[in-house]
């Protein structure tokens, strides 16, 4: 287990991390989420003993880092944003020092380095320079080096940056593979990739954790707020006024007029997607309102991730924000954009 | 530690690198004893080493920098400084590695120059004594001023510069003695004194005219130690200080 306490990390009087705790318990994916300049990688060079921290701790195994740095740094593998590799060095050759460094004994060192090495499927350019390989065989190499002497812990900082489409997939295999016997912390920008493979996650963002949950917590909250949208024809209050004495609605976003006696509802629901439906569809026909289109919108959590990030508001749990965020949406859709606009700023 | 020696090593040699440094290292020892030997006239039979050995420190001060200044600052560029200090190593072992490697290729560059005088000793008489000695010395010097290279080359991340500030430093090591030894400073008894004590030629001097004196070889040998420590504490202070 990795236990990470109050770790608070100073450039100068720039405060990069923020008194931030969490843990990774064995056998466990755990994806480190946030935005370029959160502070993932800061954290990471913390916990992997490279940065040392302002304030906090790290435990990893039961070893300080800071204090008995040797033993920590035997638990963990760690591959930063940029594979640190020499690129004057053959592959081999680099394995081969990395597990010297790693003090892995000398009989079976070739034997780890061709497991390695069939993993990450480097046999083809094991005698070949690294500063002639590309940036996703110099990316595996890297990873290779993180994963020798099996250890306990893996650190991945963005592992899958530059990576074509084929190799993201294959490497995101690996990673799942790893958990029967690892636990990885794996830090990315990208939502998808997190969903993909993670137990849980740790929303970080201008230094503040956003929030840690689930990746089904997350949905499951976010899905609790569905957006739906319904296009009828008929009389547009009768309309209105059973939509929103449906149970289950929250309120109506908006009422578009499409022409020719069409109206297209904008409808926040805070009940069950199935129940409200039909309910729904129940009594719009029941008064002679016809619907010709209904649909929810799918929960976009790469857009929830980016407003949470975001947010300048205390970080309190996943939930609060999100709903704070669908409120702020339904009220406002000027907002709404006004915070679009500030996003591609930066 | 033996994995870092050996990666070292194996970056100096796997590459032209320190063959090309040595051939440096020969092309001016060759000038040198041409020169001696063009210069020698009939009568007197006798050309010293250590006096090749001696003008060859100037020249060297050229050579120990470029020898050194990529060990930490390459290690910056690269980021490969995250994988030594991330793995389950002691930063000192790291210091004492890259020193011993750098040390190795002085060897290297020691034994080849000793073609010289083996050429010499067919074709006449060589002082073996003196000779020996004057080896010991080139290599207690070569020893401090690969320290000073390393350290200065773990102040930066770019090369050049530390071969460059290297170079002027070491140039200050040089010449503090011919500074020492002005009208202007033998005013100042006490600051002469002082200077002198710095000086690391007219140690080097003793050990070329076939002396081994403790007090020289105490001198180069805790300079060396004082910069390795220096090293490790810069690579392990910067550690705490970056941003």
């Amino acid at each position: 287990m990795i236990k990470i306490e109050n770790l608070t990390k100073f450039y100068g009087s720039n405060r990069a991390v923020n008194n931030i705790s969490f843990t990774i318990n064995d056998n466990e994916i755990l994806g480190f989420l946030g935005p370029n300049g959160a502070g993932k990688s800061t954290t990471m060079n913390m916990i992997a003993g490279y940065l040392p921290m302002s304030a906090g701790k790290v435990t990893i195994c039961g070893n300080d880092i800071s204090r008995d740095p040797v033993k920590a740094k035997e638990c963990i593998g760690y591959l930063p944003e940029i594979p640190p590799v020499y690129p004057d060095m053959r592959v081999c050759e680099y394995l081969s020092f990395c597990a010297g460094l790693k003090r892995i004994p000398i009989g079976e060192r070739s034997k780890e380095i061709k497991r390695v090495e069939e993993l990450l499927k480097i046999v083809d350019v094991r005698k070949k320079l690294i500063k002639n390989l590309s940036k996703g065989y110099k990316q595996r190499v890297g990873f290779a080096q993180a994963l020798l002497g099996n250890p306990k812990f893996l650190i991945l900082d963005e592992p899958t940056v530059g990576l074509d489409p084929n190799q993201v997939m294959e490497v995101r295999k690996i990673i799942t593979d790893l958990r029967k016997d690892h636990s990885v912390i794996f830090s990315s920008h990208i939502l998808s990739e997190v969903s993909a493979v993670c137990d849980r996650v740790v929303i970080i963002s201008k230094g503040d954790i956003k929030a840690i949950d689930t990746i089904e917590n997350l949905e499951k909250n976010y899905a609790g707020n569905l957006i739906l949208h319904i296009k009828v024809k008929g009389d547009r209050t009768t309309a209105s006024n059973i939509i929103e004495l449906t149970d289950g609605v929250r309120e109506i976003k908006s009422i578009d007029p499409e022409g020719n006696n069409f109206f297209s509802f904008t409808v926040v629901l805070d009940g069950d997607e199935e129940t409200v439906r039909s309910a729904l569809m129940k009594d719009l026909l029941n008064n002679d309102i016809s619907i010709s289109e209904i649909y929810t919108e799918k929960p976009d959590l790469e857009e929830v991730f980016v407003k949470m990030v975001n947010q300048e508001t205390k970080s309190g749990g996943a939930k609060d924000l999100l709903r704070e965020l669908i409120a702020a949406d339904g009220g406002d859709p000027d907002n709404a954009d006004d915070t679009d606009g500030k996003e591609e700023d930066q | 530690m033996f994995s870092i020696y050996k990666k070292e090593v194996q970056s100096y040699f796997y590459t032209p690198f320190a063959y090309i440094v040595t051939a440096l290292f020969m092309f001016l020892f060759t000038m040198m004893f041409n020169n001696k030997i063009a210069s020698m006239d009939s009568s007197s039979i006798h050309f010293l080493f250590p006096e090749v050995f001696y003008n060859v420190t100037f020249y060297f001060i050229f050579i120990v920098p470029i020898m050194t200044m990529r060990s930490y600052a390459d290690e910056r560029k690269f980021g490969t400084e995250i994988l030594l200090m991330t793995s389950p190593v002691n930063v000192w072992k790291i210091v004492i590695g890259k020193f011993l490697a750098a040390l190795t290729v002085l060897v290297f560059m020691l034994l080849c120059s000793t073609a010289f005088p083996i050429f010499t000793a067919v074709h006449g008489k060589v002082v073996i004594g003196q000779l020996i000695c004057a080896y010991i010395g080139f290599f207690l010097w070569g020893a401090m001023f690969i320290a000073l290279g390393m350290l200065i080359s773990s102040f930066t991340e770019n090369s050049i510069i530390a071969a460059i500030i290297g170079e002027i430093v070491m140039f200050i090591f040089l010449f503090i003695d011919t500074f020492a030894s002005t009208p202007f400073v033998s005013q100042f008894p006490l600051l002469q004194k002082v200077l002198y004590a710095f000086a690391a030629k007219p140690k080097f001097a003793y050990f070329s005219e076939g002396f081994i004196r403790l007090s020289d070889v105490v001198f180069f040998i805790t300079a060396t130690i004082i910069f390795l420590a220096w090293n490790y504490i810069v690579i392990e202070k910067r550690r705490w200080n970056r941003g």
